[in-house]
C-alpha cells in the first residue's frame, strides 16, 4: 500500500496535469475485485494487473501499452536552424520507394538543396499518407505527393510532375512570409517596450505580464495560436500610452478626474495605432478591453462577463498580478501569495474570472509564492 | 476568438424526474476502509442502483452569478442549486460534451433537499444554462426559480468529478452512495463566442482524500440503516457542507488552507 495516498489518487494527479497526462499508467495492485479494476481503468489507467503477478506478463503488458502510447513524431523543443537569405532552401525527401524518391529529387534539384537525413530542412516531401520522420520539427511544412495523377478525391496530394518544384517553392515562400511577419510584430513590440520603459517606472512590466499570461493560458489548455495572441496582446496592450502626454504618465500622486479620463483612453488609442496592421487584428480585443471587469465596472466600454473573451481576461489578471508585485510611489510591492489574496478578493466582488485567478494561484503556489 | 454560436431554440419535452416530497439527506466524509465496510453492509441490504453504472464518472457543472449570489445563499443554509450532470465510463477532460445531459435543480436545506432533473440533449442544456430558457418548456416548481437565476446571469463556474457507487431501494425510498476520487475544477467564465464546443476543465482546485458517503431517504429509515447511519456519524471526519459549497470555497480561496 502507498503511504498517505493510493494508486487512484496518483493516477488521477498524473492524468489531470497536461504535462504528465500522456504518460501511460498501469495499476499493479493486490486489490483484485472487479469494482477495483473498473475504478482503476475509469481513472485513466491503460491496464490493471493484480498481485501476485508474473514478470514476463508485466513486461509484455508494458510493451503493449508503450506501443499504443508512442508518438510517431517525437516532440521537438528546438526549431530547425533558419537559413541566411540567398541560400537555397533545403528539401528533405522522405519517400521509402527508391525510384520515386530519386525522381522527386531530380525534379527538385534545380531549385533546392536536397537535404541528407538528419540535416535541417525547410520543407519535407512524403508519399501519400506516410508518416513524417520522427526527427523532423513538428512545425515543418509537408508536401504530400502521389506517383499517380491529380485526383479530386485527394486534393491534398501533389502529383510528381513538372509542377512539383513550383508548389514546393510556394510552400517555402509562404513559410518565410509568416516568419517575416512574425519578425515585423517583434519589431513593433520592441518599439512599444522602448516607449513603455521611457514612460513607466516598472521597466519590463510588459514582458513579465506577457510571460505570466502565457503561463496561465497554457494551464487553461489554450493552443499555441491563442497563446501567441495573448503574448502579443500583453506586450502591446499599453501602446496607446505613446499618444498620451509624457507628463501625465510620469505624474506621481492622485490624478484629477480629467487626467484619469485621459489616461483611460489609452486602450482606444492603442487600438487606433494597431488597427492598421491587418496581421494584428486578432489581438485588438486585448488592447481595447484589458481594463474591463466582469461586473461591467471597467473601461472603456463597460463590457460584462460573457462579452469579454477569455484571452482578454487572462491578460487582465496577469497585468494586475504583476502590478501588485511591483513597488509604486504610493505603495510597496507585495508577495505573490498576498497578491493572489488581493485578486481573490476581486473575484469575490465579481471583477475577475475566478478560474483564471485559480490557474494563476496554482502556479504561484508551485513556485513557492513567487 | 471564435465566431458566435447559433442559439438552439428547440422546444422539447424532456425526461423528467421530480422528488415528490422533501428528502432527508446526510453526508459523511469517511476514510476508504470505513467506506468499504459501509458499502458492503449496504450491498447486503440494497440492490445496485439500476440507473448508475458502478464507478462511472459523474461530472457536475455548477452555475453561479458573477457576484456569487447562489453560493452566498448556500452558506446561510438554504439555497437553490443549478447544475448540469453528465455520466462517462472514463474520466473526461471536458464538460458539456455531446450526449444526454441532466439539468438539475436542487433546493438544499439543513437536513433535507428537493430535486428536479430533466434529461435533455447537451445542446439544449448548453443553451439553457447560457440564458435561453426558451429551449425548455419549464414554467413550474424549481425550474421556474432556476430560470430566474439564469436571467440574473447565473452561468457555469465550477465542476466536480467523482466515481460513484450507488445502491438504491427499488421504491427509491432509500439511496446510499459512495463518491470516490472527488475532484474540484475551476471553469473559466464562458464568453458569448465559446458555446459550440465542449468546455475544457480549468485548474484542479483540490482532490478529496476521503470518500463521501451520502444517505438519502424518505420517511423512516429501516433498522439496519439506522445502525449504519449511527456508525457513519461516529466515524465521519467532519460535518460536510455540499460539494457545491466546498468547490466554491476552493475557487474563491476561502477554505482557510492551501489547496492540495
Amino acid at each position: 500500500m502507498l503511504p498517505d495516498t493510493d494508486g487512484y489518487d496518483v493516477c488521477l494527479r498524473i492524468k489531470s496535469n497536461g504535462a504528465t497526462a500522456p504518460i501511460p499508467v498501469i495499476f499493479l495492485s493486490a486489490r483484485g475485485e472487479v469494482v477495483d479494476k473498473v475504478r482503476g481503468l475509469s481513472c485513466g489507467a491503460a491496464d490493471y494487473i493484480t498481485k501476485p503477478f508474473q514478470a514476463a506478463e508485466l513486461l509484455a503488458r508494458i510493451d503493449a501499452v508503450l506501443g499504443h502510447a508512442r508518438n510517431p513524431r517525437a516532440p521537438r523543443l528546438v526549431r530547425s536552424t533558419e537559413r541566411a537569405a540567398g541560400e537555397r532552401p533545403v528539401v528533405r525527401v522522405a519517400i521509402a520507394d527508391p525510384p520515386l524518391a530519386t525522381h522527386v529529387g531530380q525534379l527538385l534539384a534545380p531549385r533546392f538543396e536536397i537535404g541528407a537525413p538528419e540535416a535541417p530542412a525547410d520543407v519535407v516531401v512524403v508519399e501519400g499518407n506516410a508518416a513524417v520522420p520522427a526527427d523532423l520539427n513538428e512545425d515543418l511544412p509537408i508536401v504530400r505527393v502521389t506517383a499517380g495523377r491529380a485526383s479530386e478525391d485527394r486534393p491534398d496530394l501533389t502529383p510528381v510532375d513538372g509542377q512539383l518544384a513550383r508548389i514546393v517553392d510556394l510552400v517555402v515562400r509562404e513559410r518565410r512570409l509568416d516568419s517575416d511577419l512574425e519578425a515585423g510584430a517583434e519589431a513593433l513590440i520592441v518599439l512599444a517596450s522602448a516607449i513603455a520603459s521611457h514612460d513607466r517606472p516598472g521597466q519590463g512590466h510588459g514582458e513579465r505580464v506577457a510571460a505570466r499570461a502565457v503561463q496561465i493560458g497554457r494551464a487553461l489548455g489554450l493552443d499555441d495560436s491563442a497563446r501567441m495572441t495573448i503574448r502579443l496582446g500583453a506586450l502591446l496592450k499599453d501602446v496607446g500610452n505613446a499618444r498620451l502626454p509624457a507628463s501625465l504618465l510620469a505624474k506621481q500622486g492622485e490624478l484629477t478626474a480629467e487626467e484619469r479620463a485621459m489616461l483611460e483612453r489609452h486602450p482606444l488609442l492603442g487600438e487606433e495605432i494597431l488597427g492598421g496592421f491587418k496581421r494584428l487584428s486578432g489581438l485588438l480585443p486585448i488592447v481595447r478591453h484589458h481594463h474591463e471587469r466582469l461586473d461591467g465596472t471597467g473601461y472603456p466600454d463597460g463590457l460584462r462577463a460573457e462579452q469579454i473573451p477569455l484571452e482578454v481576461r487572462i491578460v487582465t489578471v496577469a497585468d494586475r498580478f504583476e502590478a501588485l508585485l511591483t513597488d509604486r510611489p504610493d505603495r510597496p510591492g507585495v508577495s505573490g501569495t498576498e497578491a493572489i489574496r488581493v485578486l481573490q478578493a476581486s473575484v469575490s466582488r465579481g471583477e475577475l474570472d475566478a478560474a483564471v485567478v485559480a490557474a494563476l494561484a496554482t502556479q504561484v503556489r508551485s513556485t513557492g509564492g513567487g | 476568438m471564435t465566431k458566435p454560436a447559433q442559439k438552439a431554440a428547440t422546444k422539447m419535452v424532456p425526461m423528467h424526474e421530480t422528488d415528490a416530497e422533501r428528502r432527508h439527506e446526510h453526508r459523511f466524509q469517511v476514510p476508504e476502509n470505513i467506506a468499504r465496510l459501509v458499502m458492503r453492509t449496504t450491498a447486503s441490504n440494497l440492490p445496485l442502483s439500476r440507473d448508475d453504472r458502478p464507478y462511472q464518472w459523474s461530472s457536475t457543472t455548477y452555475c453561479d452569478t458573477i457576484d456569487w449570489s447562489i453560493y452566498r445563499a448556500a452558506e446561510t443554509g438554504s439555497a437553490m442549486q443549478l447544475r448540469i450532470r453528465e455520466y462517462h465510463r472514463t474520466r473526461p477532460l471536458v464538460v458539456m460534451s455531446p450526449g444526454t445531459a441532466w439539468i438539475e435543480f436542487k433546493d438544499d436545506e439543513q437536513d433535507t433537499s428537493l430535486k428536479e432533473r430533466y434529461g435533455v440533449p447537451m445542446e439544449v442544456a448548453r443553451s439553457f444554462v447560457h440564458g435561453d430558457p426558451r429551449s425548455l418548456d419549464l414554467d413550474h416548481g424549481l425550474a421556474e426559480r432556476a430560470s430566474r437565476l439564469l436571467r440574473a446571469g447565473a452561468r457555469p463556474v465550477v465542476v466536480t468529478q467523482y466515481n460513484r457507487l450507488a445502491y438504491s431501494a427499488l421504491d427509491s425510498s432509500l439511496r446510499i452512495t459512495a463518491d470516490h476520487n472527488l475532484m474540484y475544477f475551476a471553469l473559466p467564465w464562458e464568453a458569448a463566442t465559446d458555446r459550440e464546443e465542449p468546455t475544457p476543465l480549468g485548474t484542479l482546485l483540490s482532490m478529496e482524500p476521503n470518500v463521501i458517503v451520502e444517505m438519502k431517504w424518505y420517511g423512516e429509515l429501516p433498522h439496519w440503516a439506522v445502525d449504519l447511519h449511527q456508525y457513519l456519524k461516529e466515524n465521519t471526519k467532519e460535518e460536510r457542507p455540499s460539494k457545491f459549497i466546498v468547490a466554491i470555497r476552493w475557487l474563491l480561496g476561502q477554505n482557510g488552507r492551501e489547496a492540495k
